[in-house]
């Protein structure tokens, strides 16, 4: 089950190797995560938890969480920061592992040490903005992540990005920019790069810990300063199913889909309609993934109105003021049950529908990583953190943040280098949730030829439409003077479709009138593989979904550069300015089952993942004990296993409070180091085993 | 201005088995905490050892008091905590600390304590994988054992609130009310909490407790380092400390908990005093290379977290418990020198007999405020 045909994304290439997942022989490609290479096989299930025997799937697929711990040669490992090697024996691990009993006893050695002036944690879009401008002010720089690579979740992103094409690289998209920041990075002698890097802890003595579990190696690392650039995790949800194999982070999904090109799911219900869940769900259906919906608990789309309309239009559903009743299966995902809200936002189980899947996305969110930010402040060296770390928002805004906190820590660091004003005002811009939306009226006849239709109406961060222009004749006009305004058309057009290739939105059509009197032709972007023979026939839809009949396809072409195909359609000429789409996805596969199951039992829902703690369990320990610290909830072992917290945390104060605790009586509980679990051998650089 | 019989400052490793244990007796008991919840302090930094291995009268006798209790908890109480009677085992590589453990063989078993030499094969036995090369044999007290620190303190603090211990948490004590030479409340940055007693039982802050009363008590906390592995099938049951010193560290000590996790501590050298909680790049690097080394098969299993906890020290290595000279009313409960834990349910059983009942036990003399503390403790 990998993704054979990708419209964006090219085919991985790599050796195939033949491995075994619990004795049967399987075959991988050399070099993937492990947990791609069992999805590949169709293996969804990972681990058995010591209570109640249960599965255990994918969570994050990002090395934070522990749920997809597999026994691999003997050993527990998380499989999605494990490479898969030729010949490797690996099992589902039931319950806690066996420890071979290898007694041989093997020299230790002291941790090398390393030292630079400035640290960065995380190589995404602000860690290595921040390194570039930091070494450009001369600065030693030992750039580190965790990943075989570098570019963060800009690696995941296929979609073209918002905001300028001068300050973030708009309109192409977040792969391609990964690879312009990484070469950036390379080009600079004073950046050190460490990738397979795990920053475990800044202690308190100024070191950092790094454990390089390739090598199995242990290394302290000295600076002067350090930024925090260690981005965001997914925030989690609690509904009973929510710890069922198939329940996954949206992304944990993109991970799967986009980087690893592994077909994950069939059908997915995405819960959250913030940027993040709608670009799931365009990704999974560019990876021929059926969408059933996408569903909010609030009453509007909180992400961009161009993603939301994108989706609508290819024919998934979006349900507002929904919420996910259950997620109910054996031993995995089968079907997932929402319901409308009422205004205490409880669902009104009269309202369900239920819906066969055989995944549910979590889409409701991040939280910033920002641990090290404040050890770093605790323990008093200079230390800044930048990105989603600091703030959640766009990585384009994240780009110019980077370079930023770049110069602040020169600064910091006894630099008088310049931060430009203009920078902290593009920052602010970009990071801008959306505006107002306002109504627009579209010409119809053109003057001349081709117009473009701006189907955006709603206030963003994004300008690359008016960049591309050849006769500059899209502008930004509105009411805040800033790349927030919207585009407006006046001019002359001569249909070259740069500023419909180049839309992140797919917001932008071209029309002209037919010869024949009473029709019209429409340019689409359309960003999926196709094989439309002039004369086909399409299903029209308006900017918001809705069906305008048909169109007939009279000749494609494809832009390889933008990697968009342009549909140019015949149309009738009165509904030329509203078509903003075509249907790509059957309605049928959104169709809910006929009897939808009304079990609701809130109470079963899990909190702390690794050691299964339940809603239940935790009110009642609560209400006996009068807890208000969190800390307190340690006695059930919550926020105690493999990830420390790192789901759970953010969902304890909700569930003390439908407990009857005050919010402000909450106390938060106390972080330890370290961030992630590293076996005695690498600490004690007892040389690898793999080596 | 609440009343109480008896006011403990400190939910900790002493203030909690104590509050229960004079709220069980009918004592009106007021308990505050300037943190946010019970054994916020170093009571959870402990990592679960009890023991009755010491060296000296007095540790050795509060902590077979202490043994008896916890081994009752759940049969008593209906209160697990994760006890594991798995034993102490002090193993020797090197023959003079062969000799200093065999040499203070008499004495333990003087005051009660089961122990006794056992030899290598016993102890590969015992601990299945520790490194056979070198092992002379080694200390083994089957009686001791271990518990989780956090379950203690969790199920000390819901019985002394049954009982109707009441506990002030978030209060800060910034004094006390002397009246006549004698404790009348204890003050607080929430109000004050008149009282008949006071109990010391601040753990590492204990000394300026004390000096709210005059009191000078040597009491100067270091702190150790310990860290936790994620848990595995159960592999071994005592606590192994290994007591021979090396370059940087003196003792380190590590046992397997009921849950499966492997939880570890080392003594530094030089010490660090002073009352830093944050964790340090050193100690990983310490205490893992001397944990292999001893127990080779160690080497896959995988370190989960780390913290550091405070060692109330006193110069001797033995608690300061009695009441103060010069304040009537005020009884002090501190310097448990890292023990807090194992001690705790021991000390507030004879604590409780002498703040009701006013006995005076025998080992009161040897853990007196105003005692000579030149004596060294010779098991650490």
């Amino acid at each position: 089950m990998r993704i054979s045909q990708h419209p964006i994304l090219d085919q991985k290439t790599g050796r195939e190797v033949s491995f075994t997942f619990d004795g049967q022989p399987l075959v991988g490609r050399e070099g993937e995560m492990v947990s791609s290479a069992l999805f590949a096989n169709g293996i969804r299930t990972f681990s058995r938890h010591k209570v109640d025997n249960a599965p255990q799937g994918i969570f994050c697929a990002n090395g934070q969480c522990a749920q997809c711990t597999v026994l691999i040669d003997g050993l527990p490992m998380k499989s999605c920061i494990t490479p898969l090697r030729e010949g490797m024996d690996i099992r589902t691990l039931v319950h806690y592992p066996t420890l071979p009993p290898d007694d041989e006893l093997r020299p230790s050695r002291r941790p090398p040490e390393l030292s630079c002036q400035v640290l960065v944690v995380g190589a995404g879009p602000s860690g290595i903005t921040a390194a570039i401008e930091l070494a450009d002010a001369g600065y030693s720089v030992i750039l580190v992540d965790d990943k075989d690579h570098l570019g963060g979740k800009l690696v995941l992103q296929t979609h073209k990005f918002f905001g300028s094409m001068a300050d973030c690289y708009a309109g192409t998209r977040g792969t391609d920019i990964a690879k312009i920041l990484e070469e950036e990075a390379r080009k600079r002698e004073n950046i050190t790069i460490m990738t397979d890097s795990v920053v475990v802890g800044v202690f308190a003595d100024g070191k950092a810990g790094i454990y390089q579990p390739q090598e199995e190696r242990y290394l302290l690392l000295s600076f002067a300063g350090v930024i925090v650039a260690t981005g965001a995790r997914e925030r989690s949800l609690v509904f009973p199913g929510n710890d069922l194999p198939g329940v996954f982070g949206a992304g944990a999904f993109q991970t799967l889909v986009n980087r690893d090109l592994v077909k994950s799911s069939e059908r997915v219900l995405i819960v959250g309609c913030g940027n993040v869940g709608l670009i799931a769900a365009y990704h999974a259906l560019q990876a021929g993934i059926d969408v059933v919906a996408l569903i909010d608990i609030a009453p509007k789309v909180s992400g961009y109105k161009v993603h939301g309309d994108k989706i609508k239009r290819m024919g998934v559903p979006i349900y507002l003021s929904h919420t996910l009743v259950s997620v109910q299966g054996e031993g995995k995902v089968e079907k997932a049950t929402i319901a409308q809200v009422d205004e205490s936002w409880n669902p009104l189980l009269s309202t369900a529908k239920t819906f066969a899947v055989d995944t549910v996305l979590i889409a409701v969110g991040l939280s910033s990583v920002d641990e090290f930010y404040s050890a770093g402040l605790e323990a008093g060296f200079p230390v800044l953190k930048t990105g989603d770390a600091n703030e959640i928002a766009e990585a384009s805004s994240a780009m110019i943040g980077g370079r930023i906190t770049g110069r602040e820590m020169a600064r910091r660091l006894g630099s008088t280098i310049d931060i430009p004003e203009e920078w902290f005002a593009k920052a602010e811009i970009l990071k801008s949730p959306p505006g107002e939306v306002f109504p627009r009226t579209h010409t119809w006849p053109p003057e001349d030829g081709w117009q473009p239709v701006i189907h955006c109406y709603e206030e963003i961060p994004c300008n690359p439409c008016t960049t591309v222009c050849p006769h500059n004749s899209i502008q930004l006009t509105g009411r805040t003077g800033t790349i927030m305004d919207l585009p407006e058309f006046s001019g002359k057009c001569i249909g070259c479709g740069l500023c419909v290739l180049i839309c992140p939105g797919l917001a932008i059509t071209l029309v002209r009138e037919s010869e024949e009197a009473g029709l019209a032709e429409v340019v689409l972007p359309y960003e999926f593989d196709h094989n439309f023979q002039p004369g086909d026939q399409v299903i029209l839809r308006d900017v918001e979904g809705s069906d305008l009949g048909r169109g007939t396809v009279l000749r494609t072409r494809f832009n390889k550069k933008h990697r968009t195909h342009l549909l140019t359609l015949q149309v009738q000429a009165d509904i030329a300015t509203k078509v903003a789409g075509i249907l790509v996805q059957d309605p049928a596969v959104t169709q809910p089952l006929p009897e939808a199951d009304f079990t609701y039992l809130p109470d079963n829902a899990i909190v702390c993942r690794c050691e299964r703690i339940t809603v239940g369990q935790i009110k009642e320990f609560v209400r006996e004990n009068e807890v208000t610290d969190l800390n307190q909830l340690k006695l059930l072992r919550t926020a105690m296993g493999a990830c420390g917290g790192k789901t759970c945390l953010d969902l304890l104060p909700r569930v003390l409070m439908e407990a009857g605790v005050k919010k402000e009586e909450i106390r938060p509980a106390t972080y330890r180091p370290l961030t992630v679990e590293i076996p005695m051998k690498a600490l004690a650089n007892q040389g690898g085993d793999k080596a | 201005m609440k009343n109480y019989d008896v006011v403990i400052v400190g939910a900790g490793s002493v203030g909690l088995p104590l509050a229960h244990r004079l709220a069980a007796r009918g004592v009106r008991v007021g308990v505050v905490d300037e943190l946010s919840s019970p054994g916020q302090g170093q009571n959870k930094a402990a990592i679960g050892g009890i023991r009755a291995t010491h060296s000296d009268r007095a540790k050795i006798q509060i902590g077979i008091a202490s043994l008896e209790f916890v081994r009752r908890l759940e049969e008593d109480y209906g209160e697990d905590v994760d006890w594991v009677q798995g034993g102490y085992l002090f193993p020797a590589y090197d023959q003079q600390i062969a000799e200093n453990l065999k040499a203070l063989l008499p004495i333990q078993k003087g005051y009660g304590l089961n122990i006794d030499w056992i030899g290598p094969e016993e102890v590969r036995e015992i601990v299945p994988g520790i490194r056979a090369e070198g092992l002379l044999g080694g200390t083994f007290s089957p009686e001791d054992g271990h518990l989780s620190s956090l379950k203690l303190g969790g199920a000390l603090y819901r019985l002394a609130r049954r009982a109707g211990a009441e506990f002030h948490f978030e209060t800060k004590v910034t004094g006390m009310e002397i009246v006549g030479g004698r404790v009348t409340a204890v003050l607080t940055d929430k109000g004050k909490f008149g009282c008949g007693t006071v109990v010391n039982a601040a753990g590492a802050f204990g000394r300026e407790v004390g000096q709210m009363v005059g009191a000078d008590l040597p009491v100067y906390p270091d702190s150790h380092e310990a860290g936790v592995t994620e848990p595995i099938q159960p592999l071994f049951n005592p606590m192994l400390v290994d007591i021979a010193p090396d370059e940087h560290s003196d003792n380190y000590y590590f046992y397997q908990a009921k849950e499966g996790a492997i939880v570890f501590c080392i003594t530094p050298r030089p010490k660090r005093m002073g009352t830093d909680r944050r964790s340090t790049s050193e100690f990983l690097p310490m205490v893992i290379p001397r944990m292999l080394n001893l127990y080779p098969r160690l080497r896959n299993i995988r370190v989960r977290r780390v913290w550091r906890g405070l060692y109330p020290m006193t110069p001797d290595g033995v608690p300061i418990v009695g009441f103060d000279r010069d304040v009537e009313g005020f009884f002090h409960a501190v310097g448990m020198c890292g023990q807090g834990l194992m001690l705790g349910p021991g000390l507030a059983e004879i604590a409780a007999e002498a703040i009701v009942d006013g006995t005076e036990p025998e080992i009161f003399a040897d853990l007196s405020p105003y005692r000579d503390f030149s004596g060294e403790e010779l098991l650490k």
